[in-house]
C-alpha cells in the first residue's frame, strides 16, 4: 500500500524549501522555516508506526486496561518531535520580535531592503 | 576526587544560576553581577577538575541519566541517554569555561551603560550551558538539543542592542542562516534513526560497521552540509561577517572563539570519527573537506585585508583560520592511521584552543577601543600607541601569535599543519602558506596604522581601567606561557587526544561493557 | 494603519460576553492537561500554552489597557524563575544514584501508586506541574512585550 504518510512529508519540506528561497516577504520567510520543521517531525513521526502481530498499534502509555497483546507505535520519536516543537516555538517567537523590531528600523517588511551591511 | 561524580555538577550549576537569575535580581545590580561571576567562576574550577582527571587517567568517564548502567533490563543494548568524556572533551570543557569566565568579567565594565542587563546575564550563562552540553554528549538528540539552545541564545545576544539597525539586520541574516542549518541536521538524525533505531552514538557506530548502507551516507552528507554552515566554512561565510561585528564585543569574543568551533568543528569531528570511523570510504569525505577548507582559507584571509572596519577584519580572519582547522580535520582523515594523520589532527586539536585564546584576547581590545573612542573605522584610529600603551602591546602579542610567530603559541600548531600538509601533498602545503602571507598583510596594516602619528580623537583617549584590564593581562600572559613549552604541550596533551579520537573500538566498549 | 477604535481599547461588547464565559473553561481544561500528564497525552508544555491561549484571549478582547492592570513584569519573571527551580530539585532528588533517577517511583512514599492511577509516575507529576508554570508566565511575558511594542507610533 501506498505510505501515504513519508511523500506528505517529504512534499511539505521540499514546499517548505522552495517557499525560503523564493518569497521576499520576511513573514513569508517566518512561515517557511516553520513549515520545513512540520515535514520533518511528521516524517520522525511516521517513523515510529510499527505493525507487528498483525494489529494495529496504540499510544504508548500504560493506563492499566492493557492486555497482553496489544502492541504499542515506538515511544523515542515521539519524545524527540516534543522537544523539536518546543525548540520550533522559541525560535518562531525570537523571530517575530525581530521582524516587528525590523519594521521598526526599515519602514518595510521586503528582504531586500536589509542589505546596508555589506563589503 | 572522581570523575563521574562532578560531570552532572557540570551542568546543574549553569542551569541553576540561569534559572535563579530573575529572582537574585530583583535585589539590585550588584547582586547580579557577583551571581553571574560566582556561577562562571564555580563552572572554571569544575571544568580544570574534570580535565585534570580525564587527563591524568586516560579514560573515558561514562555517565548514564536516570540509572546506574545504560544497557536495559534483561537486553544487551542501550536504552538510556549517556555521557561520554574522552580527552578531547574535556579540552574543549576546559576552552569554554575559561574563556566564558573572561567575556563575564570583562562585561562587567563594558555593559555599564546598557540597558536590559538581567536578560543578558543570564542568556550569557546559557550560552555557556549548551556549549558544555555539546562537549560532553554521548547521545545524537542530547547534542541536537544542546545545539538549539547554543544557537537561539547567541541569535538573542547577537540583536541584543535592539535600538541599532546593524543589530537588528545582522540578527535576523544570522538566524534564518542558522535555523536552516539545524533543520539540515535535524533531517539527518531522523534518517539515522528511521535506518538503525538507536540514537546512542557508539551503539549507532557499532550498528554502522556491521551494516552501512545508502542512508547512512546521505545522513553524513546532510550533517557535513549543516555543521559547515554553522561552522562559517566557505561558500556559505558571510553571515559571520555581519553577526560578529554587530554583537557586543564580549559576545563577539564568545562567538567567534567557541561558538564557530564546538558548534561546527567539535560536532564534525566526532560524528567523522567517532559514529562513522571506518565505515565510510576516508578518502573521498577527507577530500571533499580538503576542498571546502582551501576554499575558506584563500577566501577569508584575502577578505581581511580589505576591510576597514576593525571588527569585520577580525571576523573574516576567523573565517581564515577556520579554514586551517578544517584542513587539519580533512588530512586527519584521509590519512587514517598513519604518522601523517596524527600530526595533522593534533595540529587541528591545537590550533582550536589557541585560536579560541587569540580571537577572544583581539575581540576584548577592540571592545575597549569601542568603548574609549567611539568608532571602529581604521582610518580614525591612527596612532593609538602613543596614548594606550598597555592595549597596542596585548594587541601585538595576540596578532603576532595568530600570524604564527615563534615565541607564542600560534607557531607551534601552525607548524603542525605546515609540515602534516606539505608531507601529504605539497599543493596543500603552499595553499597554507599563501593563507598565512594575506593574513599577515591584514594584522600588519592595522598595526601600521596604531603606531603612526596620532589623530586628534585618540589624543582624548586613555587606557581601561579595573575590570576590563584583568581579562586582558590574563589572557596575554597565558598565550605567552603557552608559546614558551609548544613540544611539550603537543606531546603530553595533544597527540594523546588524537589516540583516543581515533581508537573507536574503546567509545564503544566503554559504553557497552557496563557503567 | 490607523485603527478604527484607539489602538488599546476592547473589542466591542459581543467579544467581551464570549471571553469572560470561555477564559475560565479554558483555564480548567489546561489544568486537567497539566495534571494528567502521565495518564493521557499531554503534560508540561503542552497544558502551559493551553493556558497561555487563555491569556492571549484576555489581552486580545479586553484591550492593552486593562492587561496592563494585572500584569506585573517582576512577579512573572520570579514565577518563571521558581518553575525552573522546581523543575531542577526534583531532578536532584536522587542524585545518589544518578541525574535525573526517579527516587519517588522506587521507593518513595507518596508517588508511587499502581500504574494508571493519578499519584503514580514518580516526580513526573511534580515537574509536569512546574514545566506549565514556566512555559504560562514565559509565553505571556513574550507575548505581552510583543504587544506593548507598538507603542512608538502613539
Amino acid at each position: 500500500m501506498i505510505q501515504f504518510q513519508f511523500i506528505t512529508a517529504f512534499l511539505l519540506i521540499v514546499l517548505g524549501i522552495y517557499a525560503f528561497l523564493a518569497k521576499r516577504n520576511l513573514i513569508k520567510l517566518i512561515l517557511a522555516l516553520d513549515i520545513i520543521d512540520s515535514g520533518i517531525h511528521l516524517l520522525l513521526i511516521s517513523l515510529g508506526y510499527r505493525i507487528e502481530l498483525n494489529e494495529v498499534p496504540t499510544a504508548p502509555i500504560y493506563t492499566g486496561y492493557e492486555t497482553l497483546k496489544s502492541p504499542m507505535v515506538g515511544p523515542l520519536p515521539q519524545a524527540l518531535v516534543l522537544t523539536s516543537i518546543v525548540i520550533g516555538v522559541c525560535v518562531l517567537s525570537l523571530a517575530i520580535a525581530l521582524t516587528i523590531n525590523a519594521y521598526r528600523h526599515y519602514g518595510t517588511l521586503d528582504v531586500r531592503a536589509l542589505r546596508r551591511l555589506r563589503g | 576526587m572522581n570523575g563521574e561524580a562532578i560531570l552532572p555538577y557540570l551542568i546543574i550549576i549553569p542551569l541553576f544560576g540561569a534559572f535563579s537569575m530573575p529572582i537574585v535580581s530583583l535585589a539590585g545590580r550588584k547582586a547580579r553581577e557577583a551571581w553571574a561571576v560566582i556561577i562562571s567562576g564555580a563552572t572554571l574550577a569544575l571544568g580544570s577538575a574534570l580535565f585534570y582527571y580525564v587527563w591524568e587517567s586516560g579514560k573515558i568517564v561514562l555517565y548514564t541519566l536516570g540509572a546506574k548502567s545504560p544497557l536495559g533490563q534483561g537486553v544487551n543494548f542501550p536504552i538510556r541517554i549517556v555521557w561520554e568524556v574522552d580527552t578531547f572533551g574535556a579540552l574543549m570543557v576546559l576552552m569554554v569555561t575559561f574563556v566564558s569566565f573572561m567575556a563575564v568579567i570583562y562585561s562587567l565594565g563594558y555593559m555599564k551603560h546598557d540597558t536590559g542587563l538581567d536578560k543578558y546575564y543570564t542568556l550569557i550563562i546559557i550560552l555557556e550551558l549548551g556549549m558544555l552540553g555539546i562537549a560532553i554528549t554521548g547521545d545524537l538528540f542530547n547534542f541536537y538539543v544542546f545545539l538549539e539552545i547554543m544557537s537561539i541564545a547567541s541569535y538573542a545576544l547577537v540583536a541584543f542592542r535592539n535600538d541599532t539597525w546593524e543589530g537588528i539586520e545582522a540578527g535576523i541574516k544570522y538566524m534564518f542562516v542558522g535555523s536552516i542549518a539545524s533543520s539540515l541536521i535535524l533531517l539527518g538524525i531522523a534518517l539515522l534513526y528511521g535506518q538503525y533505531g538507536t540514537l546512542t552514538m557508539g551503539y549507532l557506530a557499532l550498528k554502522l560497521s556491521q551494516n552501512p548502507t545508502v542512508v547512512g551516507k546521505v545522513a553524513l552528507a546532510l550533517f557535513i552540509a549543516g555543521l559547515l554552515f554553522k561552522s562559517g566554512a566557505s561558500p556559505v561565510h558571510m553571515w559571520l561577517a555581519d553577526a560578529h561585528p554587530a554583537a557586543p564585543s564580549s559576545i563577539s569574543a564568545m562567538l567567534s572563539g567557541l561558538v564557530i568551533k564546538i558548534g561546527g568543528i567539535y560536532a564534525l569531528t566526532r560524528i567523522l570519527f567517532s559514529i562513522y570511523g571506518t565505515s565510510i570510504s576516508t578518502k573521498t569525505v577527507g577530500w571533499v573537506i580538503i576542498v571546502f577548507a582551501c576554499i575558506t582559507l584563500i577566501v577569508g584571509n584575502a577578505m581581511a585585508v580589505i576591510q576597514t572596519d576593525m571588527k569585520r577584519l577580525l571576523a573574516y580572519s576567523s573565517v581564515g583560520q577556520i579554514g586551517y582547522i578544517l584542513l587539519g580535520i580533512g588530512i586527519g582523515l584521509t590519512a587514517y592511521g598513519s604518522q601523517t594523520g596524527e600530526i595533522a589532527l593534533a595540529g587541528a586539536i591545537y590550533h582550536t584552543f589557541n585560536h579560541a585564546l587569540m580571537k577572544a584576547l583581539l575581540f576584548l581590545i577592540a571592545g575597549v577601543v569601542i568603548h574609549q573612542l567611539g568608532t571602529r573605522n581604521l582610518n580614525e584610529l591612527s596612532g593609538l600607541a602613543k596614548t594606550m600603551p598597555k592595549t597596542t602591546f596585548a594587541f601585538l602579542i595576540g596578532a603576532a601569535a595568530i600570524i604564527g610567530m615563534p615565541p607564542l603559541n600560534g607557531f607551534a600548531s601552525k607548524w603542525l599543519i605546515y609540515e602534516s600538509s606539505a608531507i601529504f601533498n605539497p599543493l596543500l602545503g603552499a595553499i597554507a602558506i599563501i593563507g598565512t602571507a594575506f593574513c599577515t598583510a591584514a594584522y600588519v596594516r592595522v598595526l601600521y596604522t596604531f603606531f603612526g602619528r596620532p589623530s586628534e580623537k585618540v589624543m582624548k583617549a586613555k587606557d581601561p581601567e579595573g575590570t576590563m584590564l584583568w581579562p586582558i593581562l590574563i589572557l596575554t600572559i597565558a598565550i605567552i606561557v603557552m608559546g614558551l613549552f609548544p613540544w611539550q604541550i603537543s606531546d603530553k596533551i595533544m597527540i594523546p587526544a588524537v589516540k583516543t579520537l581515533e581508537n573507536q573500538l574503546a567509545y564503544v566498549s566503554t559504553l557497552l561493557g557496563g557503567a | 494603519m490607523t485603527c478604527r477604535p484607539r489602538c488599546g481599547s476592547d473589542m466591542g461588547l459581543i467579544v467581551k460576553t464570549s471571553a469572560r464565559a470561555i477564559i475560565p473553561l479554558i483555564g480548567i481544561f489546561g489544568a486537567y492537561i497539566v495534571m494528567h500528564g502521565h495518564l493521557t497525552p499531554g503534560g508540561g508544555f503542552q497544558g502551559g500554552a493551553t493556558i497561555a491561549g487563555a491569556g492571549i484571549l484576555f489581552l486580545v478582547s479586553f484591550g492593552l489597557d486593562e492587561m496592563k492592570k494585572h500584569y506585573n513584569k517582576s512577579l512573572y519573571s520570579a514565577l518563571e524563575g521558581i518553575g525552573g527551580l522546581v523543575f531542577l530539585g526534583a531532578a536532584m532528588l536522587g542524585m545518589g544514584v544518578a541525574f535525573f533517577y526517579n527516587i519517588l517511583w522506587h521507593n518513595g512514599p507518596f508517588f508511587n501508586g499502581k500504574p494508571g492511577t493519578l499519584l503514580s509516575a514518580g516526580f513526573l507529576p511534580i515537574m509536569n506541574l512546574a514545566v506549565g508554570l514556566k512555559v504560562f508566565t514565559g509565553l505571556i511575558s513574550a507575548l505581552t512585550a510583543i504587544a506593548l511594542y507598538r507603542r512608538w507610533k502613539s
